[in-house]
């Protein structure tokens, strides 16, 4: 491990080369490079789940720790190590103080892995719009999480108004295990259903994408009710959806943090694996596709009722935004293109 | 897929992070008591469970002969689990699946035990909602299979067209142990049931790297182009084991390595190896091409020089004294089994014509290795003096099966320095390192895809009988000869160095 204290991007560079010739790991293979951004307080956090999803996908791990925008001189201080207390691959903490911070990416760039695909993470609130994060604009997937907002619905909604594919938030990927329970239970139903209701916690934006994507494939009302049932999480997570043909019902009820039940008319009760999940494990399952997730895009497309976000351009302009001097309102569309078109400055 | 899959409207094949599941049903063991179920199957069960890949009403059956309850049973299949599985072992779920193990017991001539076994899948029905969906799985000798499909005959256990659901039956190699028993074999099975629901169980196809033959030839432009007599001047496929014969004695001096291990695994990575594009991606269109390739297959006139089999003498390997195959337990002193062998095929193809093709396979080698090395003609033309370029060897391109899963590139390369130098380097391309989460068990794969219904890595009744058909005329020239001696530790015996140096090559050391 190295650690090189008020340093240059050269320095950083060099530093990662020296380690892989340390550690014979020339040729070792890179599938894809992570870049975290994290606050400074959630760096223990964002570490201990980057290392878990790098063990199951060996990558280059790029965490961006911006600091003190206001401080007078710009300073980086980074941490390089090969196969050390970050996992078996390699990675780069880097701290980012003053101005330096809002120009990340000149340090970040040198430092991802030739020609593969980057992911992007932010681990805490994202920004309003992506592009206003350069580590955001030269990613090819993009990772966020609402539930870190204050409001995570109307988080929910600014990530549906500035998605473009590639774009996925982990509230989605915590529904991946109701949805393949569900569509089981499904698979030998074969007359439609006539309504859904979902009962979860009331501002559990996970809920509404559930409903959002029951709504697009299913083509019936769906309502999010609200109630903790039986879960023993003791937070507002999704206890249960249960499905109407009309006089039967088809439901998964969460029973504890561990399992679930499947109930349908006529047939036995039946308990079923519905592990929570940690932030490592819903990484990981991010970084198992590369490519834009659609399904992800039909969702969010129905449960906000924006159309067609599937045939966005994937591409984005940086924004330049300085927090020192806009106190930079959420823009208009049609704004924040003009804005994009006249370039960057800083 | 089934059609019932895309009949789900939750179902999306652009939904990735769904993960396939089988329709309700039942696995029933054969021989559920025995060495392959306790290290192997039920583990494999339980991994699956783990995973989250088994459906709702799903029913794990063992049907042996001892004397046991479903809790004994599923007691058996718990330590099994926890002793062989890959994945952490987790009380709930064990929980979950323990509630769903049943155990039928009796022997194969005891109509009484397959009534029971029949009516338990019926119960089955209303509890599990199975929906009729059973696959057997016959874990058992093959002298028993006539017996056990007999009376699934007899009880309608493998009729899937007057019952609903489907019915599929899984079975293990030897495959017979030539042409005509194995057409005898296929005949029987594919009468009681339909061609369509048997599967044969070929392990080796099951694991990551075989299926990435696929990918690494047919999804990229690199290698396909260069893969033909024009550019390849050999292939050699290797499966080495470094262990003895272990509690197989008696099976194995019957059987021996050609048999064992040649007849399937071998040949089955040689049609991977050497088969033409398939039109799509699929179990017939994938059988097809196997198919055409084992077809084409020719045995070297000179059976004496490309033939070689041998047997392990004492000696020294990983550090430790072992015993010569004469004397280890149970086999007769004046066995002339081989332990050993190697084969130079030829393909009588216009892709293929003139390439060797050496196979080998052995007991007591020094490491375990699986690999299939696709050896390129050297430069035409070197425009270096004879000197610079004496260390260049042929360009290999490998591909490590187990262990160590990955592909390596072998060429050549300029040493670093004032004078022109080429010497070899490998380039290696390590699964675990570029890829997610731990490969699954082989038999993980081919247990679910068995209850999907998918067939593809499975090999067919066809390619069976002509790999025999491949493998006979080997047989009946060895009867004549008694084997080579190796020591065990070595590489073979010299016989098997000596057919390749009379072609002017060498085997790669693995």
């Amino acid at each position: 491990m190295t650690t090189l204290w008020d340093t240059t991007g050269s320095e950083v560079v060099k530093a990662l080369s020296a380690e892989r010739r340390a550690a014979g790991a020339l040729a070792f293979g890179l599938a894809l490079t992570l870049v975290v951004v994290v606050d400074e307080k959630n760096v223990a956090a964002a570490e201990g789940a980057a290392t878990l999803a790098a063990s199951a996908h060996p990558c280059r791990l790029l965490i961006v720790v911006r600091r003190q925008i206001d401080a007078p001189h710009p300073r980086l201080d980074a941490e390089v190590s090969i196969g050390g207390r970050l996992g078996p691959g390699e990675a780069i903490v880097m701290r980012m103080s003053g101005r330096l911070a809002l120009h990340a990416e000149s340090v970040v760039l040198p430092l991802l892995a030739p020609d593969a695909p980057v992911v992007t993470w932010w681990h805490d609130e994202p920004p309003t719009r992506i592009a206003y994060d350069p580590l955001g604009v030269f990613a090819d997937r993009r990772v966020t999480d609402v539930t870190t907002a204050p409001d995570p619905l109307a988080a929910l909604y600014q990530r549906a108004a500035d998605f473009v594919p590639g774009d996925t938030d982990l509230s989605w990927t915590r529904l991946s295990p109701w949805r393949t329970l569900l569509a089981a239970a499904f698979d030998s139903v074969t007359e439609p259903p006539d309504a859904a209701v979902i009962t979860a916690g009331r501002s559990n934006p996970s809920a509404q994408l559930f409903a959002g994507w029951l709504r697009n494939r299913l083509a019936v009302p769906v309502t999010v009710e609200e109630g903790t049932g039986r879960g023993d999480t003791g937070r507002d997570d999704i206890a249960a959806v249960s499905l109407r043909f009309g006089a039967d019902r088809l439901s998964v009820t969460r029973t504890d943090s561990r399992s679930a039940t499947i109930s349908r008319s006529g047939y036995p009760d039946r308990v079923l694996p519905l592990a929570e999940r940690g932030l490592g494990d819903l990484l990981a399952e991010e970084l198992r596709r590369l490519d834009d997730d659609v399904v992800f895009a039909e969702a969010l497309g129905t449960w906000s009722s924006l159309p067609n976000l599937g045939a966005r351009s994937p591409h984005r302009e940086h924004i330049w935004r300085d927090p020192m001097t806009a106190a930079a309102p959420a823009q208009a569309p049609a704004e924040a293109e003009a804005e994009a078109a006249t370039g960057s400055g800083g | 897929m089934s059609s019932k899959v895309s009949s789900n409207p939750l179902r999306d094949p652009r939904d990735r992070r769904l993960p396939r599941l089988p329709d309700a049903s039942a696995l029933v063991v054969f021989g559920a008591t025995g060495d392959l179920a306790r290290k192997k199957l039920i583990p494999a069960v339980y991994d699956l469970a783990n995973r989250g890949l088994l459906p709702p009403g799903f029913v794990l059956t063992g049907f042996a002969r001892r004397e046991w309850s479903d809790e004994e049973f599923a007691q058996f299949a718990r330590e099994s689990a926890e002793k062989g599985a890959r994945t952490p072992f987790r009380e709930e779920v064990w929980a979950r699946l323990a509630g769903s193990v049943r155990f039928v017991q009796g022997s194969f001539d005891d109509d009484a035990a397959f009534d029971r076994l029949a009516g338990l899948l019926d119960e089955l029905d209303k509890s599990h909602g199975i929906g009729g969906n059973a696959a057997f799985y016959l874990s058992i000798p093959p002298s028993a299979f006539p017996v056990v499909l007999k009376q699934m005959q007899r009880t309608g256990l493998a009729n899937a067209t007057d019952t609903p659901g489907w019915r599929r039956v899984v079975i293990e190699k030897p495959f017979g142990h030539d042409l005509a028993s194995a057409h005898e074999l296929n005949a029987l099975v594919d009468d009681v049931f339909t061609p369509s629901g048997v599967y044969r169980i070929d392990h080796y196809l099951g694991k990551e790297t075989v299926q990435n033959l696929f990918a690494l030839r047919f999804a990229n432009t690199l290698f396909e182009p260069i893969w033909n007599s024009q550019f390849v001047d050999s292939v050699q496929i290797t499966m080495a084991e470094d262990v003895g014969i272990g509690t197989r004695a008696g099976f194995y001096d019957e059987t021996g390595a050609a048999r064992d291990v040649l007849q399937n695994h071998l040949l089955q990575l040689l049609a991977l190896t050497a088969m033409e594009e398939p039109v799509s991606f699929g179990p017939e269109t994938i059988r097809t091409e196997k198919l055409k390739v084992l077809r084409a297959v020719s045995l070297p006139t000179d059976l004496d020089r490309y033939a070689v089999r041998g047997q392990y003498e004492q000696g020294w390997l990983a550090g430790a004294r072992v015993a010569g195959y004469l004397d280890e337990e149970s086999i007769p002193a004046d066995s002339h089994t081989e332990t050993f062998a190697a084969v130079r095929f030829g393909i009588e193809t216009r892709r293929w014509a003139g390439v060797p093709f050496y196979l080998r396979t052995g007991k007591r080698l020094p490491r375990r290795v699986t690999e299939i090395s696709i050896v390129f003609k050297k430069a035409p033309h070197l425009p270096f003096d004879k000197t610079d370029t004496a260390e260049l060897g042929n360009n290999q391109l490998v591909i490590r099966v187990q262990p160590d899963e990955g592909v390596t590139l072998k060429f050549g390369s300029k040493v670093p320095g004032s004078a022109m130098e080429v010497r070899d380097v490998a380039m290696d391309f390590l699964f675990g390192e570029a890829f997610t989460e731990a490969l699954p068990e082989a038999y993980e794969r081919l247990i679910l895809d068995v209850l999907l219904g998918d067939a593809t890595l499975f090999p067919n009744n066809a390619e069976v009988e002509e790999s025999w058909r491949i493998i006979d005329p080997l047989e009946e020239f060895w009867a004549r000869t008694t084997p080579h001696r190796y020591r065990a530790g070595s590489w073979g015996p010299a016989a098997a160095d000596e057919m390749l140096a009379a072609d002017g090559r060498r085997w790669r050391r693995p």
